[in-house]
Formats: C-alpha cells, structure tokens, sequence
C-alpha cells in the first residue's frame, strides 16, 4: 500500500473553468470533476435515488394515496410548501444555526479547559460524560418542565445534546498535540495565552470541523423533533401539522427539504474547512 | 558564575527512577563560543540539553544560563536563548515565513516588525521565495532552514542545535552547517551543538566535549582553524574522540 501526497489545490492556469472566469460550483461538485471516486459516489447516490422514486411510484399505485402517495404528488407538495411556508424553513434554520453555533463555543471552552486545567479536567470529564449518558427524549421531557419559551426549550435541548461531542473531541485534540511541537513553542517561553493562541486553537480546528460535520445531521434530527414537542413554528412544527392532518405528502416533502437542507449545510461546512485548513496535505490511500 | 561564561554546568547530577543519566556534570560556554557535545546515543546528550534549557530540574549541582538558573527562571531567559531540533518542528498550518515569525510573535514584536525580520532571515539562510510556502511544500532541507531561520530571527544570546543537521543528507547537511557556521561567527553566536557526528564537531566546534554514558566529560578538544586545514590533526582528533566516545567511531554520512 503506497501513499499518495495529493495538495488537493490546482492553480487557475490548470482549471479551465477557473481559468474562464466561471462561478466555482459546491465543493462536491468541484471534488468529483477532479476525483474519480467522488464522481462514483454522486452516480451510485442517484441512481439509488431513482430506485426509490420507482419504488415510491410504484407502490403508490397499490396503497391508498394517505399511505404512499406518488412521487409527482410529492414533487407538488414540496413546491407548495417552498412557496408557502419559507418562514418555516428560515425559523429552523436560525434555530438550528445558534443552537450549533453555543453549542460549539461552549463544548471548545469545556474541551479546551480539560486539556490545558488539569485540576478541574476529572470534574468537567464527569459531567460531559453524564452528559453523553442522558437520552435526548429525556432533555426533551426536562426541557418542557424547565421553560416556559419554546425558544428557550429548543436552544437548551441542543446545547446538552451537542455539547459533549465538542467538547469530548476538542478535549481529544488537546491530547493529541504533538509534544514536539510543545516542546518547541516551550522553548521560546510563551505566556499560557500564547500557546493557546498559536499552537493549540489551530491546532483543533480540524477538529471542530470533524465535530461540526458529525453533528450536523444529528442537530437537524433534534431541532425537528424539538419543535415537533416545543414549537409552533418550524419544520418540525408544520410536520406535527401534517401528520395530523394525514398529509402524508407534505411529511415527505418536509423529509425531501430536510435532506436537502443537510446536503446544503455539509457542504458549506465542508467549503469552510477546505479554506480554513488550506495549508493541510491530503494523503490518499490507493 | 564568570562574566566570559554565559553556560555554566557544576556538578550536575539527574535521575529517571534507578537510572542515573547525568553523573556530576561540569562544564562551561563562554561568551561567542561555539561549543559542540558529543556522545553516543543514550550518553545523556539530550537530557543535558533539557536541563540547560530549563525544561528539566536537576537533583544535585548548579546550573547558570546567562547569569539564571534555567530552570527556576524559565521566563527570565526569554528571548535569550532558542533552539533548532533535529526534526524541523514547523507548525503546519502556518507558512514559511509565518513559522520564521513565530519566536518574534511571542517576544511581543508587532506584526510588521516580525514579517520584515523573518523575510530578512528567510533570504538569510537561502530561502527567499519560499516565504509563502507551507510546510508540505518545502524539501526536509529548506524545513531545517526555516527551524534555523526561526531560531536565529529572535536574536538569542546563546543558540542550542540538537542534531540538527543529523536527519539531512550529506550533501544537504554540509551546505547549511556552512551557512549556519557563517551565520554563527557574523552574528557572534554562542552555541551549543548536540551531535552523535564526529565531523560535524570537528568542523563547527571551538571546542568538544565528549560524554561518556551516563552523561560526564570523558574528553575535551580545542579545535582550532589552525588544525581543521591540517589533514593529519584532523585524523587524529577524530580518533582521540571516536576512542572517547566508546572505541569505534559511528559511521560518518
């Protein structure tokens, strides 16, 4: 096994679309012009797509319409909704932006006290880890008795339940800082703040990169679920509203938006990580 | 302590558990001298390193860098000393010349002042062009130019070198000891040089120590410019110190 040192960077000269002055397009896309497997996954991910839609239209013509409706009735709900409810899309959205974005400060200080405070290290360690142990159905329940503001109620679920993965991984990265590289920073003899500074914080952005893309998809679960509970507003709250009043196709197509709406933000993580760690080398395994 | 000696070692003895490392050590640096200690690997080099540098408390003895105790007033001697590793130990995600930067940052230089005076030593040690470059991008010569560049851009009084010429090739090794040499007499460098390379001594130091295991002077050699363009001293100084150093010499690159 031979590995391959690839800076994953090409010049403008080299990229004919860069080269004509054309919009750079997703970061996937981008990825699977220059990477052949890349380009296999996007074609096994549709044709995959298009076996469900045959399978969807397919039993729909064998099941009443509130069990599996048709594809195309799908299709025209979901257009209904974009044109109808983008409030709710952006309610979601915002909610699941801050939620995320406390999530990460606080789990980053929690981490990187644990790393670099060894005194209070045992007492963080035991509540994160208490934390990781706590089902989120039960913060859920803990959440409609603690506040009365949905708001408040949706915020707080997804800061304990977020929480622990940054700070467990941030905690992770502290650890797995070279000694080398400590060495070395030690032996100019910085301030505490100077080692955070220049060694440590960019040092975990990779890893709080590798967090935000972990949770991503577990945060999108979570608010939905807590607005199906909390809110009134919101994908999760128009999905309650769709199941009661046996929508079936606007379920799906809330479930089509959501989908969409995680591929979108993976690969706006995924842009963000490929500027902020332009400087890393990526090997390639063949 | 002496005003001429800026690395003062008395009696330095350090232990790891049952194992004795550093057996009543003395030894001295003066002012502008370029000091080289050899041994064989496991001679306690290292660890004599740490604990000049103050990162390793001694048990017993005395040690002045400087006039301080190293270790006691870690923060006094700083920007007074720096040191070039055997690996280059750049941080990967800064460039070239934001690594050079790095010791300039944390002596409280503004960032104007650091990027000009990393350029400068850049250009110094061969590597301008590279400034924007990362660390992936650079040969394991130009990294070890960049951690040299590092280590002299802050202007320290006294200058450690772990073997850090040891992981190059010969050809590579041979030019930067030469251009760190120059750069050494011009600047009027104190230096201490850590090396298992018997030509690496006898080219670079003013002065040899060779360690027996644990860590003592066994020997210690004036090398003079007198005797480095005399192929018949040399011959013998290289031998009077393989002897020292355990009988065979180790194999030269």
């Amino acid at each position: 096994m031979s590995i391959a040192v690839d800076s994953g960077r090409t010049s403008g000269a080299e990229d004919p679309a860069a080269a004509a002055g054309l919009v750079k397009p997703l970061a996937v896309a981008i990825e699977a012009r220059r990477n052949p497997e890349a380009r296999r996954d996007i074609v096994a991910t549709c044709i995959v797509v298009v076996l469900l839609l045959a399978a969807m239209e397919i039993t729909s013509r064998f099941v009443p319409d509130y069990i599996m409706p048709s594809p195309v009735a799908v299709w025209n709900a979901a257009r209904e909704l974009f044109f109808s409810d983008p409030y709710h899309v952006a309610v979601t959205l915002v909610r699941l932006t801050i939620s995320v974005a406390i999530a990460m400060v606080t789990g980053v200080l929690i981490g990187l006290a644990m790393g670099m405070f060894p005194s209070v290290r045992p007492y963080l360690k035991a509540i994160v880890v208490i934390d990781t142990g706590i089902p989120a159905l039960s913060w859920m329940l803990i959440a409609v008795f603690w506040f009365k503001n949905p708001e408040s109620r949706i915020f707080f679920i997804l800061l304990v339940i977020l929480l622990p993965f940054y700070a467990l991984n941030v905690y992770e990265g502290v650890r797995a800082l070279p000694k080398e590289l400590v060495d070395m920073i030690e032996s100019f003899r910085p301030s505490r703040w100077q080692v955070l500074r220049y060694l440590i914080l960019p040092h975990i952005v990779a890893y709080i990169f590798l967090t935000t893309k972990s949770v991503i998809g577990y945060a999108i679960r979570m608010v939905i679920f807590a607005e199906l509970v909390a809110s009134a507003v919101g994908i999760g709250a128009r999905m309650n509203l769709a199941q009661s009043t046996f929508r079936i196709d606007h379920v799906l197509a809330w479930t089509f938006f959501l989908v969409i709406l995680n591929l979108l933000l993976q690969a706006f993580v995924n842009g963000l990580e490929k500027i902020s760690l332009k400087w890393r080398a990526e090997a390639t395994v063949r | 302590m002496t005003e001429e000696n800026l690395i003062e070692v008395r009696d330095v003895k350090k232990m790891f558990g049952a194992y004795l490392a550093v057996d009543n050590l003395s030894m001295d640096v003066r002012r502008g001298e370029i000091v080289v200690l050899l041994g064989q690997t496991g001679a306690g080099k290292s660890t004599v390193l740490n604990l000049i540098m103050g990162t390793t408390c001694p048990d017993s003895g005395r040690i002045r860098v400087a006039g301080f105790d190293p270790f006691a007033s870690f923060k006094a001697l700083k920007g007074r000393l720096s040191v070039s590793f055997q690996t280059d130990r750049l941080l990967p995600w800064r460039t070239a010349v934001e690594n050079v930067e790095l010791g300039l940052l944390i002596l409280g230089k503004s960032r104007s002042q650091a990027r000009a005076r990393a350029k400068e030593w850049l250009a110094r040690v061969r590597l301008d062009g590279a400034d924007d470059k990362y660390v992936h991008e650079l040969s394991g010569g130009m990294r070890q130019r960049v951690s040299l560049a590092r280590a002299l851009a802050i202007d320290p009084e006294i200058v450690f070198l772990d073997e850090s010429f040891s992981q190059l090739d010969h050809v590579t090794s041979k030019a930067l000891r030469r251009d760190f040499l120059q750069i050494a007499r011009e600047f009027q460098k104190t230096c201490l040089l850590i090396t298992h390379r018997i030509d690496d001594a006898l080219e670079m130091a003013d002065r040899a120590l060779v360690l027996s295991s644990p860590a003592k002077v066994a020997l210690e050699v004036r090398i003079s410019d007198e005797a480095r363009s005399n192929p018949r001293k040399i011959a013998d100084l290289h031998a009077q110190i393989a002897s020292a150093m355990g009988g065979e010499a180790p194999a030269e690159h």
